[in-house]
């Protein structure tokens, strides 16, 4: 991603094919992940084969319960998967432990939740700039600057999550996740909780971030409208992808 | 970033922040109070049998360095055979007598004529000496206290004593009564609980004691430097239990409140852990966040105890003038790191379970 946000450019939620020259920043292998609830065992993944390239945008789709959720939890480094393989910008996360997965996530991985996730006490401001102390960095006003300006959240930056609109909040969140340039933007059903006109300034911000300066995104959504902004639509079932 | 974060932590639960401080706030008045209050009052007792102007002090075998609690008393005629001995130049013949009615008191029975000699005399603030057997002097401090003034009757032992004289304070006891009349009410006759011995030259101390002590070897025989040494709270061992017992107290309620308080608050903000984790904080980021939060708690309650055993201070002293409360810059450095460690001994757990809390999870916490 370029150092600078500029202004978006004419239609964003048109992307560039540029898929087949470039790398690719997931890729899993039978990834599988079996969660624990008292003696049973509910596997939520079952042999998920799945990359995904630098710069791509891709929608991962599907009825509730599918795994979809556990997938993003899984390529954040959230959680650790049960068997398989798992490469986030050539890291396998299933030879990396708790803290080695918390810094690579620090450093290489942004996310966006359905529920926004602000820190409650803290101005929009603040909840920005403190992904930028927990990665280390000294605060960097001009990035800042351009990240507010280009998620039109400039005059909102001194009020408390409680003072802003639910796709104010989105757009803060964006504007977290983003601020210290991720290789990897995670978003869980981004729209989920937004009205449709807030649900398409989100989409197409985050159109823009992955058309002009090719953010790779990983959206979960079970929204059709949503998916169709993204280059990719994966569609999940059953722990398993369906069809790609 | 972080301590922005903290800061509004704190202000975003008022009743939580208020309740801590309040804790470690007491937890330092108690030390500082405990400790102010014994080792004042050690002290300034200490400071009072040392104004009777002795050099060495005589009590029977296994007495007491808490005078009131000193049975078994000497025959008086031990004074005239101590007189004797070579370089004393004077020797004072007192009778303890403890009050309990309408107060808890040490008398001291005093034969005016000697303990003049040995004490250069009381300095009559109102009144004068004893004129009948049942009059009394009281110290400035006593009278202060209790609003006394010369003529007025004060019943004591199950008696009436006139008030005949105030005197300066610093003269053993607060209350003085004539030594017969104290032999009398025990029924202790020609006995005394100590003699208060003066030597010509305190240079001559040591020697003097040497002589006293084939004299009397079974006695107890003192010093006034070496009891002045024992009156600390290290030679009580009583009294030190005493304390560390109160210490131990106030340090583990100020640590349960610590620990209660950021347990529920990291139960309360498991999802903004979550947060935080999503964003990349590892484990000793949050425990740093979480035992920031309780050291700045723990500062603020400090301060705070500070300022109310400062004030704490000034009302006791205002009810009860005879007090003696000692604040020592050493003993508000102890009651302050006492306070903070503790804090931070109660607030460990919490920040570890909050450090290991699963992400996911966390960010599903309602």
């Amino acid at each position: 991603m370029g150092p600078i946000f500029l202004e978006a450019t004419e239609d964003a939620t048109k992307g560039p094919d540029r898929i087949g020259c470039m790398e690719s920043i997931i890729a899993t292998e039978n990834l599988s992940k079996v969660y624990r609830v008292g003696k049973v065992e509910v596997p939520a993944l079952r042999g998920v084969n799945f990359i995904v390239q630098e710069g791509e945008f891709v929608a991962v789709v599907g009825p509730s319960g599918c795994g979809k959720s556990t997938l993003l939890h899984v390529l954040g480094g959230l959680t650790r998967p049960s068997g398989g393989l798992v490469l986030v910008d050539g890291n396998d996360f299933t030879r990396m432990n708790d803290a080695e997965r918390t810094k690579f996530r620090r450093h290489k991985i942004g996310f966006v939740f359905q529920r926004y996730n602000l820190l409650p006490t803290l101005t929009a401001r603040h909840n920005i700039a403190i992904a930028q102390h927990i990665q280390g960095d000294e605060f960097n006003p001009h990035r800042f600057d351009s990240v507010a300006g280009m998620l039109g959240i400039k005059d909102q930056l001194d009020r408390k999550p409680y003072a802003l609109s639910g796709g104010e909040q989105q757009r803060v969140a964006i504007a977290r996740a983003v601020l210290c340039e991720p290789k990897l933007l995670l978003a869980d059903e981004p729209t989920g909780n937004l009205d449709s006109e807030n649900s398409q300034i989100v989409l197409n911000m985050m159109r823009i971030l992955n058309r002009d300066f090719r953010q790779t995104i990983v959206m979960i959504t079970h929204n059709p409208e949503a998916a169709s902004v993204a280059d990719r639509i994966v569609r999940m079932r059953d722990g398993r992808i369906v069809s790609d | 970033m972080v301590y922005r974060m903290i800061f509004e932590n704190i202000l975003h639960r008022p009743i939580r922040t208020l309740v801590s401080v309040l804790a470690v706030a007491i937890e330092v008045g108690m030390v500082m109070l405990v400790v102010g209050m014994t080792h004042g009052m050690l002290h300034e007792n200490a400071q009072r049998v040392q104004g009777v102007g002795a050099d060495i002090m005589v009590q029977p075998p296994g007495a007491s360095l808490f005078f009131a609690l000193t049975q078994a008393p000497m025959p008086i005629k031990i004074g005239d055979r101590l007189a004797e001995i070579p370089h004393v130049l004077a020797v004072a013949p007192v009778l303890f007598l403890f009050n309990a009615h309408g107060g808890i008191n040490l008398i001291y029975g005093v034969d005016l004529p000697s303990f003049k000699r040995v004490s250069g005399g009381f300095a009559y603030l109102q009144g004068g000496p004893f004129a009948h057997p049942y009059d009394i002097l009281v110290d400035d401090w006593y009278a202060r206290a209790n609003d006394i003034k010369v003529g007025q009757t004060l019943n004591l032992l199950n008696h009436e004593f006139r008030v005949s004289g105030i005197v300066e304070h610093g003269k053993g006891a607060r209350l003085f009564i004539p030594l017969s009349t104290a032999q009398d009410l025990s029924g202790a006759h020609d006995k005394a609980s100590i003699f208060f011995v003066k030597c010509t030259d305190p240079g001559y101390t040591h020697d003097a004691m040497n002589s006293i002590r084939q004299l009397l070897p079974k006695d107890e025989i003192l010093s006034i430097k070496e009891y002045m040494s024992l009156m600390t709270s290290n030679d009580l061992p009583a009294l030190n239990a005493f304390i560390t017992a109160m210490i131990g107290v106030a340090v583990g309620i100020g640590f349960l409140v610590i620990f209660l308080s950021m347990y529920t608050t990291i139960t309360e903000r498991t999802r903004e852990i979550g947060i935080l984790k999503s964003l990349g904080a590892g484990k000793r980021y949050i425990i740093g966040v979480i035992l920031r939060e309780a050291s700045l708690l723990s500062i603020i309650g400090v301060l705070a105890g500070y300022g109310g055993t400062w004030l704490t201070r000034r009302a006791l002293l205002a009810a009860f003038p005879t007090l003696t409360v000692e604040l020592t810059i050493h003993w508000a450095l102890w009651a302050g790191l006492l306070a903070i460690g503790g804090s931070l001994l109660g607030a460990f757990y919490p920040a570890v379970r909050a450090a290991r809390l699963d992400p996911v999870d966390s960010l599903a916490y309602e």
